[in-house]
């Protein structure tokens, strides 16, 4: 076989007979055998993906034409896969990351029985599949298919622990909201096949080049599947879900609701940035959501204990940044962003789940402290995450954070000024959970103290393989200021992505604006220090008696910022979120019980009734024709 | 023509078959048997084999969209029988006669898929009707199968009455049965007396069909009758009287779309949302499944409202589809005893492979991709947006089928997600291969649909 | 001369239905006649004897509302079932030398179909009086 791109379509269906397998036969196998076969299809597929990527690094890109799924009249979508250098890109982060968490899931998930080991393992493959598929397929089709197919396997994963009702509430909220959006794709989709007949990506995009649909189409369509992509990427108004989700297992959260799934929403922006460039309006409307996203998610993340939901507002907040380069036109930020989420967001989500594991299933960072003495491995990566996340050089999140401020900055100083303190919020938050959790003392039970351990191998060798990438993963991106040609993400992307309007800020800027974020993160991390170092569990009624003697500037901070901004971030959590966003979903939910109820008694299960209304109506009917039309 | 001969005489052979045979699995056999013939001969006559001909002045036509309904029709009522037949035998001790009862519905619905003359419409679901009437009451001692015979017959009398009336009209009008003669209107304004005719026969057909407000007797009948004969009813004969209303308003009133095109809209809208969003409250699975059908013949009705041949292949694939799958779920259904949503907790345990088979179904129904569901409603929606009026229509179908996903997954949910004691129920071997085979159906014709759709036209 | 009956027949416009309406209102008119005058010619005696009600002679009793055995009403339908279908024949035996061979077969096969149900009924029962 000469040609890695004859064989593309192996990389979807070896992990498809990996859910076959582990799905039929999640009773007969053993447990060492289904995680043989639930990492292997995925570690081949990720080979493959290799061998691809490598051959579209030469210039190969290819569609492979499979047959035709759908032929209506002159209607024909075709079941095609498009290998370029975005979807090759896209190929490499899922089965690359996907293969780590699977080899961390044989160890995290070993205690659950076969049969629901099995299950797992088939559903890990099953998404694989569907989001593979998702970045492959060559139209919008396709794209949708597995779009629709990674949110089933969401649902199936985030209620996976079933014996739990609010895992259900949370699994079946989640459906319901990607649903939505879902919907808003879906008439993108019949807006394409009414105006252009064709479904595929290099034609829709052709067709617009040549302004074969209106400003207003184009308006209405991005729009359209922008709405799709905050319900599957949790923006507002469909966020909500996300931290909900963490219902799941760990790696889950890891997989799906960090570093794959809830990024589709980018790769949809991203693979139809020709349209979008077409949309003034609609990429300002990306950007401002994007930002407000960011922001609120941001403040959240402040206040909450759950270990896992920080890093799930952290997620919403960062998924936000990527909408807002998307929106500010600078595509290539955003994917490169993605790239590097998918590493350190992976590795933080991991490295919680290493510590829970160590806690005996405690979520709680108010009863850790001082994980670091017995868990060295997982508090090392996890301190490469949040290194990484606040974006301090030469991190990987440096570059890519960089790399979208400054594209807010050339399209408007005030976008820049709220993410930059967005970001800076984010540095705050990581830190505060890097410390509650891992400095200071235990303040577990004395049960658990005893427990402590750091986790075995499958668990620590992915965590240091994503510490290794979360480190390094920037420099595929470096900034033409610092080097020439560094910016080798942007080269190789650039024969599908067209960055729009990116600024032209001088180099002397770019410097300045660069030391004053880095300045600035450093100065949070050392407040972070020193409020949480030594984090006691009373702090939380009050100010805290010993920092306050001790930290003039502190108190200060506390009072003019931290206390706005918690009550601020306490009302969106309570206000916002809880009345006015779950406000709406459930409103709409109550109305359809509601008028369910009452539609309901129409059906009296009295004949004479029946006939009246029949009669009713026909007379309507009769009169509505005959005398109203006329 | 084959397989309306053919299935006359066996529901005739089947008739006497009770006094002849004793044991009734060899009259389960015969069935089962006779319909792989008729199978067999329909096939045979779409590739150009006819054993009758009889001149029929044209009254019925087998056209390659009849030839191909029947066949979808016949294949469905051999899988049915497959999984239910035993079932029957539970209602009743007139098992033979139930299944004759069944050819001869079946050979009303060859009728209806291939008439062109509107005597043979009548005809047809007459032949339909009646049977189906005894088949609702068959559970004698059930005072709701009972219940639900009477007011079915009742209901379905007044809409045999407004037929007859608008046939009656219609004649009047234009002096002629047949659909040809019918479509061929005076000057530019057709007479109110064929417009009335044309209402009178929509209401009539709407009744069949339960669109709203036409509805109300379905969730009583399906609810009230015998489970198996649910299933029946639900399925091929709604599908049945689906192309028959599609193929009389095409053929007879295809030139006046414009006149009806409107009303069929509002129509269409009012059932899904009377269908979907009544489903949602409902407690029992066969009552939810009696509004899901409302809610799926309003998808079905986007069909009608389109009229290009789209809607036409869509039909067929959506005829398949909603057949397929609901015949597998209430073949589940069947052998449960308890029919409310936590009758299905825990099932995913204790029966693993009926569990995935009916999730398959579910998925189909609420139309998720790769499955036939999803394609079929694609295609109605294609179809819908084709006629690039009402807009509205299809987003309304957007949104109820996304409210038809909460209570589909309702059930998916209590069988994987919930636990639950799991009830008694014997399942054969052959009837765990026959839902296999159903879910196999519904996927591969989620992936090419063209294997079915391809027949429409070679 | 042309007789009313047979003018205008192709135009559709009111007038071409004068005689159906012409032999409607002589339909009704003389019923209505005839009630009136046999009314009022024919003599009235009013004896307890002739306000019974006839029943052929029988002496009446009870309620004509009771609850009869399924039998009579079953019985009572076949026996219009068969009755409507004999009906059929009327045509045949007026077209029958029109009709020829073609019309004999279909008329056969009638026929048997006619036997069939009726072998069913036999076989099944319902005309067994005696449970």
């Amino acid at each position: 076989m000469q040609n890695a791109l004859q064989i593309v379509y192996l990389i979807p269906l070896l992990p498809l007979i990996g859910f076959l397998i582990n799905g039929l036969g999640r009773k007969h196998l053993s447990k060492s055998v289904i995680s043989v076969i639930g990492s292997g299809v995925v570690l081949a597929s990720f080979a493959i993906s290799i061998w691809v990527f490598l051959q579209v690094k030469g210039g190969n890109t290819h569609e492979a034409h499979y047959f035709d799924f759908i032929s209506v009249g002159d209607l024909k979508i075709p079941f095609a896969f498009k290998i370029d250098q975005l979807s090759s890109l896209f190929l490499l982060i899922i089965t690359g990351v996907g293969f780590l968490i699977h080899v961390y899931s044989t160890s995290y998930m070993h205690e659950e029985k076969t049969e629901h080991f099995g299950r797992y393992f088939s559903y890990l493959n099953l998404f694989i599949f569907s989001m593979l598929l998702l970045v492959m397929g060559a139209n919008f089709v396709i794209m949708f298919i597995g779009w629709e197919g990674v949110g089933l396997c969401s649902y199936l994963l985030i209620g996976y622990w079933f014996k739990k009702t609010e895992y259900n509430k949370a699994a079946n909220k989640a459906f319901i909201m990607n649903r939505i959006g879902d919907l808003a794709f879906l008439i993108a989709i019949f807006w394409l096949i009414q105006k252009l007949g064709t479904v595929t990506y290099s034609e829709v995009f052709t067709a617009a080049n040549l302004a074969k649909l209106s400003t207003t189409d184009i308006s209405v369509i991005t729009l359209l599947l922008f709405v799709g992509a905050t319900g599957k990427s949790a923006q507002i108004p469909l966020y909500t879900w996300l931290p909900d989700a963490m219902a799941g297992p760990t790696p889950v959260s890891a997989l799906i609701h960090a570093a794959t799934m809830v990024t589709a929403g980018i790769y949809m922006i991203a693979r139809s940035n020709l349209l979008y460039s077409l949309a003034p309006l609609t990429m300002d409307i990306v950007a401002y959501v994007g930002l407000a996203t960011a922001l609120f998610a941001a403040t959240i993340a402040l206040k909450q204990n759950d270990i896992k939901k920080v890093l799930a507002y952290s997620t919403v907040s960062q998924l936000g940044f990527m909408f807002l380069a998307l929106g500010c036109g600078a595509y290539t930020a955003a994917v490169f962003h993605v790239m590097t989420h998918a590493f350190f967001k992976a590795l933080m989500f991991l490295g919680s789940g290493s510590v829970i594991h160590a806690m005996g299933g405690e979520q709680d960072i108010r009863n850790m402290g001082g994980l670091s003495k017995k868990l060295k491995i997982t508090f090392i990566t996890f301190l490469v995450g949040c290194i990484a996340i606040a974006g301090i050089p030469p991190f990987s999140g440096f570059f890519s954070k960089d790399a979208i401020l400054l594209s807010a900055f050339a399209k408007n100083p005030v976008l820049y000024g709220i993410a930059l303190f967005t970001a800076l919020l984010t540095a705050f938050y990581m830190f505060r959970l890097l410390f509650i959790t891992f400095t200071g003392k235990f303040r577990g039970t004395h049960e658990q103290e005893h427990h402590l351990h750091e986790s075995p191998a499958p668990m620590t060798i992915p965590l240091i393989i994503l510490a290794v990438l979360s480190i390094i993963g920037g420099f595929v991106g470096i900034p033409e200021v610092f080097m020439h040609g560094g910016d080798k993400l942007g080269e190789f992307l650039s024969p599908v992505i067209t960055n729009h309007g990116e600024g032209h800020v001088s180099h002397s800027t770019e410097y300045i604006l660069m030391g004053l974020s880095t300045g600035l993160v450093l100065i949070m991390i050392i407040f972070a220090w020193f409020k949480f170092k030594n984090y006691q569990r009373t702090e939380e009624s009050g100010l805290g008696k010993v920092l306050e003697n001790k930290w003039y500037v502190d108190e200060l901070y506390d009072k003019v910022i931290v206390n706005p901004l918690h009550k601020f971030g306490g009302f969106l959590n309570s206000i916002f979120e809880n009345k006015v966003v779950d406000g709406i979903v459930n409103g709409v939910g109550r109305a359809v019980s509601y008028s369910s109820r009452q539609f309901r008694l129409l059906q009296s299960g009295q004949v004479g009734n029946y006939i009246l209304l029949m009669v009713g109506s026909i007379v309507l009917i009769f009169v509505l024709q005959f005398f109203l039309k006329r | 023509m084959n397989a309306l001969i053919i299935s006359a005489l066996l529901g005739v052979v089947m008739m006497f078959s009770s006094f002849l045979l004793k044991d009734r699995s060899t009259v389960r056999s015969m069935a089962i048997a006779g319909l792989l013939l008729l199978l067999v001969v329909n096939v045979l006559e779409m590739n150009g084999v006819e054993f009758f001909n009889i001149n029929t002045r044209d009254m019925i036509v087998f056209d390659r969209f009849a030839l191909l309904f029947n066949t979808i029709a016949f294949l469905s009522t051999l899988l049915y029988l497959l999984l239910s037949a035993k079932e029957m035998a539970k209602v009743g001790v007139y098992f033979a006669d139930y299944l004759a009862l069944i050819f001869f519905i079946l050979c009303g619905v060859i009728l209806v898929s291939s008439f062109k003359s509107l005597l043979i419409l009548f005809l047809g679901i007459e032949i339909i009707s009646i049977p189906l009437y005894i088949l609702t009451g068959s559970d004698k001692r059930n005072l709701k199968s009972n219940e639900a015979a009477l007011k079915y017959f009742l209901l379905g009398t007044f809409s045999t009455g407004l037929m007859l009336m608008g046939i009656a009209l219609i004649y009047g009008a234009q002096g002629s049965f047949y659909s040809v003669d019918i479509s061929k209107i005076a000057g530019e304004t057709p007479s109110a007396l064929l417009i009335a005719g044309m209402l009178l026969l929509f209401f009539s057909m709407s009744f069949k069909v339960s669109a709203a407000p036409f509805h109300f007797w379905t969730p009583d009948v399906y609810d009230g009758a015998p489970t198996v004969f649910t299933s029946f009813m639900a399925t091929i004969v709604k599908a049945a009287v689906f192309v028959a209303f599609i193929r009389l308003f095409d053929e007879a009133f295809g030139l006046l779309h414009l006149q009806w095109q409107l009303l069929v809209a509002v129509i269409t809208a009012l059932t899904l949302f009377i269908g979907n969003i009544t489903a949602v409250f409902q407690q029992s699975v066969k009552r939810m499944l009696a509004y899901s059908s409302i809610a799926q013949a309003g998808f079905m009705m986007l069909s009608l409202y389109a009229m290009n041949a789209d809607a036409k292949e869509g039909l067929m694939l959506y005829v398949a589809a909603y057949s397929f799958a609901t015949i597998g779920i209430f073949a589940v259904l069947i052998k449960m005893s308890d029919y409310t949503f936590e009758g299905f907790n825990g099932f995913a345990k204790h029966q693993p492979l009926l569990a995935a088979t009916t999730t398959i179904f579910l998925l189909s129904l609420a139309g998720i991709p790769l499955t036939a569901g999803f394609l079929s409603k694609f295609y109605m929606l294609k179809a819908a947006l084709g006629t690039g009026k009402h807009l509205w229509l299809v987003i309304v179908a957007v949104l109820m089928a996304a409210v038809s996903v909460y209570y589909y997954f309702r059930v998916i949910q209590a069988m994987y997600f919930k636990e639950g004691e799991g009830q008694p129920m014997e399942v054969s071997k052959p009837f765990k291969w026959t839902l296999v085979v159903l879910a196999a159906l519904i996927i591969l014709l989620g992936i090419f649909p063209n294997i079915l759709l391809s027949w429409l036209y070679f | 001369m042309i007789y009313f009956l047979q003018t205008n027949i192709n135009t559709t416009d009111a007038s071409s239905y004068l005689p159906v309406a012409l032999q409607v209102a002589f339909a009704v008119g003389l019923v209505i006649f005839l009630t009136v005058v046999t009314h009022l010619l024919g003599p009235k005696r009013k004896t307890s004897d002739k306000l019974q009600n006839f029943a052929s002679g029988i002496e009446s009793h009870g309620d004509a509302r009771q609850p009869m055995a399924i039998k009579y009403f079953l019985t009572a339908i076949l026996f219009v079932l068969f009755d409507v279908e004999v009906i059929f024949f009327y045509p045949y035996a007026v077209n029958f030398k029109g009709l020829g061979w073609d019309g004999f077969w279909a008329v056969l096969m009638f026929v048997g179909f006619f036997l069939c149900g009726f072998t069913y009924i036999l076989k099944k029962g319902a005309l067994k009086w005696e449970d």
